[in-house]
């Protein structure tokens, strides 16, 4: 630790206070009353400093609000898209990447190919066929598309070609079987990978808009994504600022916090495959 | 003839590929391949949304005619010097191109890639209406631009700050520890929240952008409703968004580097700035690649934040593709348009996927 | 015993009116949670529908209502999808405007037998009113209102700015006066005279259709879009005289404008009729800002008075009717609940659609009513179109195109006949 450690963590330091500024500001709205922002956003610090201070907006959200209940949709869809790509993705990943089987090749190019079709690019087909099955408004429909999306497959795929054989070797000289090899020796070392992938599978699962908005069109299945847009576009006619904000504060702490305790085993994770040699 | 082991015959390799694939395949067939054809097929119709729910048979098979609505027009010709700009630059890449290849800086598929993409943007931007023709829709191609447009800001803007913020953040220390999750933090956010913190920070009256800037004397930026600046807007709130991860992916990276080139660096004098640019910045280059391929995928299929900031104006400036489809299939209720769409937006990212896989490829040996 | 227990619940169940029968609702408005059962105090359109919806679900016997809010930006994507996924809310609110496009797929049901056995009188209702909701020669749907542009007014910046006779504000009667009177009150008071939604949703749209109107012409006539007319390039003139003089702010969006008028930085808001009860509510506040409110008539500028006006109705889907008879009848009785409440709904500042309401002194005791009379004469729409979404979002592109990026009128004008052309042809 030298001088010049200290100066970058101090240049550092600004533009992180600058990227904290807009959320820092979300959460001081939440906090004051809303016809004091009727008229002015920046009574105190500019606006920075919840003065003055009132916990109306939440207790209103809590009394009255959908929030918990689009969060615990958010929450459903989201931890078992992840645990659906995890599945799919090592189990096939694997496979591609270590088995030999007829028309390996074709099979990979296939799935590859399914990288370059966008989610975008489907979704209306998705909706009909959705429509006719009567599978919209349910929390399968949120998830299922995102499952067939061969990304998590490409990623775990990389990760099992990247293991020594040897490891598989030593294993089969034993006479232990594919899918043992497997579950025994190739998930415990691809922990980091589906770390990432999960984590990646989590967020995209938590931000998804468009698929959601076509899908889920009542309120007992909108995600909390979905809930928030609706709230949004109605603040100028009912509610105040304060409270959107707090919905919108609401919404992201338990991400927030998930992802704060969630963050050391991320980098170890990083660290990990950092290392593997 | 029986055989008497005791534990279960193991499987073949094969079998075992097959028990593995099967889940991942069937989804992927059911809700990807099928949904690609059939987005293909209802293109190929004049496909009502809610008349073909009340009566499936209320649709009706008109060819590419979708795809002509769309993309063409009455009276297209097509001038060399239509658009010079662009042209121009497609020309100059061209030549850029062979220059490269000739002079062995760049690979047999590196310069085919450039010539290619130099070549489109010669010929593309020259189609255009002649005397008394005009595009069928006139909204389509600009709306592609704006695509092209956020994309080409989106991309750049996150890859350079995620990589130097994580070259300048890799390190065990408790403070770096700290930094990289205020970075990280946005990203958790969802796409809502982020666009109703910077549509707020962005507003003329209660913006804290405005608060600055009226505290300094100055009047403030309507951004979202300025043509210049609305697309600046979607921009900034998304590379503030999207950030965390291609940090991570570049913090991945850069621990992969061995630590001895960077200590033979420091020999040679090569610490700091140089030796980011000398060992860090030469051994990312797959990294880069994934991160760009990411991102172009994520930031091509932009919505949300179009949707909510600016509702694609002022003046369309903010139109994107995407919403664009979306707007053709739920409220104009044109599936087969707006699936012609669809099937264009996936031509477009299959091409840059491909471009993108070669060039990683190429790097790589 | 076992038995007699069931036996007897069963009986309590059927003696308080058997299992409820479930009317899922959907609607715009924004939302209000706390809204209540009394339908006489709360203020705003979100908060009075919603209290009217409270009270029928506690009311009406045996029938539980659970509302389905949407938000503006997406309600008719969001209920067009519904209806391609084969659930559609029993009950949803709709404008008159969208009828052509939902009616003429056979999407809506038909209510004209239906409607006086579940106590609704038709007859009740002003012509309009049974114009709005009727598609060849069926009747589809519930009216509730009539809702126009109005120019809501600041009297302290008139008055200030002389522009005050009797109580009532002097409004311009042609667009050189429009500029006088701008003018008068940037100098006397250095506030602009007039805001609006120029900037997000059509309200901008709507202030220049009402002066195209004005002249007698109109945006299409049939199947030929008319809108690179000389009466178009008056309308639009007259509104971006403002802009160029710098009296009005082309850039402020509809939570701007609002707030821009309620902080006394604009003489005149043009919007809608359903803000009225909010900002008299807002002027009664003790502080700065609005203080004193008028809610006049959007002025005559050029021959014949004319402001944009629209009808919110209820509708039920047409596959409710022919499968399920129960909730049809269900749903019917909550839009009769509704029907009976057109004067707790007309309180938001709209008017009423029912004759007997207008009539009635408590219509008349509402606060400003007095002041907008004149605008049910002169309300106006476009030609019905099943395209008119994307018309109005076509027009709403083209008119912010000039008056936010500078969009030269002709070619604005030229390109916004081109794509409602196409429109019209598709």
């Amino acid at each position: 630790m030298n001088r010049s450690y200290y100066w970058l963590i101090l240049a550092l330091s600004v533009p992180a206070f600058i990227w904290l500024v807009p959320t820092i500001w979300m959460v001081s709205l939440s906090f004051q009353p809303n016809d004091v922002l009727a008229r002015t956003t920046s009574s105190t610090a500019l606006g920075l400093i919840p003065i003055p201070f009132t916990p109306e907006n939440y207790i209103a959200l809590f009394r009255f609000g959908q929030v918990p209940m689009w969060f615990l949709n958010s929450l459903i869809v989201s931890v078992g898209m992840t645990v659906a790509v995890l599945a799919v993705s090592t189990t096939a990943g694997y496979a591609l990447a270590r088995l030999d089987f007829p028309l390996k090749g074709p099979v990979i190019v296939l799935c590859l190919m399914g990288l370059m079709v966008p989610e975008q690019a489907v979704f209306i087909p998705l909706y009909t066929m959705f429509a006719d099955w009567g599978w919209h408004n349910s929390h399968h429909a949120l998830i299922l598309p995102r499952v067939a999306v061969p990304i998590g497959v490409f990623l775990m795929m990389q990760f099992f070609k990247a293991i020594p054989k040897d490891i598989e070797e030593a294993a089969r000289i034993d006479g232990v079987g594919w899918l043992q090899i497997f579950w025994y020796v190739m998930l415990p070392l691809a922990r980091p990978a589906m770390m990432t992938l999960a984590i990646l599978t989590f967020l995209y699962a938590w931000n998804d808009y468009l698929w959601p908005l076509v899908s889920a069109q009542q309120r007992e299945f909108f995600t909390i994504t979905l809930g928030l847009a609706s709230i949004q576009s109605n603040f100028a006619q009912a509610e105040g600022l304060g409270r959107v904000m707090a919905s919108g504060v609401v919404a992201s702490l338990p991400v927030v916090v998930l992802f704060l305790i969630f963050q050391r085993y991320v980098v170890r994770a990083m660290t990990a495959g950092g290392t593997k040699g | 003839m029986p055989r008497h082991h005791i534990a279960r015959p193991a499987l073949t390799q094969r079998q075992a590929a097959a028990i593995l694939l099967l889940p991942f395949l069937t989804v992927y067939a059911v809700f990807l391949v099928y949904p690609f054809f059939k987005g293909i097929w209802i293109s190929l119709h004049d496909w009502n949304l809610m008349a073909v729910a009340f009566n499936p048979d209320a649709k009706t098979f008109v060819g590419l005619q979708n795809y002509e609505r769309v993309m063409w027009g009455r009276n297209i010709t097509w001038g060399a010097w239509s658009s010079p700009g662009l042209q121009m630059l497609g020309l100059i890449g061209l030549g850029a191109g062979f220059l490269l290849y000739r002079t062995g800086r760049a690979g047999k598929v590196t310069a085919l890639a450039i010539l290619i993409a130099s070549l489109l943007l010669f010929v593309l931007p020259g189609f255009h209406p002649g005397e008394g023709g005009r595009w069928y829709d006139r909204r389509f191609w600009p709306t592609v631009g704006n695509t092209i447009v956020f994309v080409g800001l989106a991309v750049p803007g996150v890859t350079i700050t995620a990589m130097l913020l994580a070259a300048a953040l890799d390190g065990e220390t408790r403070a770096k520890a700290v930094l990289r999750t205020l970075f990280f933090l946005s990203q958790v956010l969802s796409v809502t929240v982020v666009t109703l913190i910077w549509q707020i920070m962005f507003s003329p009256r209660q913006g804290l952008i405005a608060n600055l800037t009226e505290l300094f004397g100055g009047s403030p930026i309507v951004w979202l409703t300025a043509e210049g600046f609305a697309m600046a807007a979607i921009v900034i709130a998304t590379i503030w968004w999207s950030l965390g991860i291609a940090m991570i992916l570049f913090l991945a990276g850069i621990q992969d580097i061995s630590k001895d080139l960077y200590e033979a660096g420091a020999l040679d004098n090569a610490t700091g700035a140089k030796a980011f640019w000398y060992i860090t910045l030469p051994n990312l280059k797959r990294t880069i690649t994934v991160v760009v391929v990411l991102q172009i995928i994520l930031h091509f299929q932009v919505f949300g934040q179009a949707h909510l900031m600016t509702s694609g104006g002022p003046n369309d400036s903010t139109q994107v593709l995407v919403r664009y489809i979306y707007q053709t299939a739920f409220r104009d209720s044109e599936l087969g348009r707006a699936s012609a769409m669809a099937v264009f937006l996936f031509v477009i990212m299959g091409g840059f996927s491909i471009l993108q896989f070669v060039l990683g490829r190429e790097k790589d040996q | 015993m076992k038995h007699m227990i069931l036996g007897a619940s069963a009986l309590a169940v059927l003696a308080t009116g058997a299992v409820a029968q479930e009317v899922t609702l959907g609607r715009f408005f924004g939302d209000c949670e706390n809204a209540g059962t009394d339908t006489k105090v709360t203020v705003g359109e979100a908060c009075i529908i919603q209290s009217i919806i409270n009270a029928a679900d506690a009311q009406l016997d045996g029938i539980s209502v659970s509302t389905l809010p949407t938000d503006w930006g997406n309600y008719y994507d969001q209920i067009k999808a519904t209806y391609a996924g084969g659930t559609p809310p029993n009950v949803h609110v709709m404008h008159r405007h969208r009828v052509p496009e939902f009616a003429s797929i056979g999407a809506l049901a038909d209510l004209t037998d239906d409607l006086a056995a579940a106590g609704i009188d038709p007859s009740d209702w002003e012509a309009a009113a049974l114009e709005a909701v009727t598609y060849n020669d069926r009747i589809v749907g519930v009216p509730m209102d009539f809702h126009a542009n109005l120019w809501h007014v600041n009297m302290d910046l008139m008055e200030a700015a002389g522009l005050v006779e009797n109580g009532a504000p002097v409004l311009p009667s042609s667009p050189e006066e429009l500029l006088e009177h701008a003018r008068a009150v940037k100098q006397t008071t250095g506030q602009d005279y007039l805001a609006a939604d120029f900037a997000q949703f059509p309200i901008g749209v709507r202030v220049a259709l009402a002066l195209i109107w004005q002249q007698g012409s109109n945006i299409f006539e049939g199947d030929t879009a008319t809108i690179d007319t000389p009466e178009a390039r008056n309308a639009i003139s007259a509104i971006t005289q403002l802009f160029d003089a710098g009296l009005a702010n082309a850039q402020l969006n509809y939570a701007d404008s609002q707030q821009a008028f309620l902080n006394g930085e604009a003489a005149i808001l043009v919007n809608g009729t359903w803000v009225v009860d909010f900002y008299s509510a807002e002027a009664a506040k003790d502080d700065q800002g609005l203080n004193r409110y008028f809610a006049a008539d959007f002025p005559t500028l050029f021959d014949e008075g004319a402001t944009w006006a629209d009808s919110h109705m209820w509708a039920i889907p047409a596959p409710l009717k022919a499968n399920d008879a129960d909730t049809y009848a269900a749903a019917l009785q909550v839009l009769a609940f509704i029907n009976d409440h057109n004067i707790d709904w007309a309180r938001t500042g709209h008017m009423a659609v029912r004759s007997s309401v207008l009539a009635s002194a408590e219509y008349a005791a509402l606060p400003h009513r007095d002041e907008y009379t004149g605008t049910a004469d002169i309300a106006r729409d476009t030609p019905p179109s099943v395209r008119y979404g994307a018309i109005q979002d076509v027009l709403n592109r083209e008119l912010q195109a000039i008056w936010l990026t500078g969009k030269s009128v002709d070619a604005a004008l030229a390109d916004a006949e081109a794509d409602v052309q196409d429109l019209l042809d598709r």
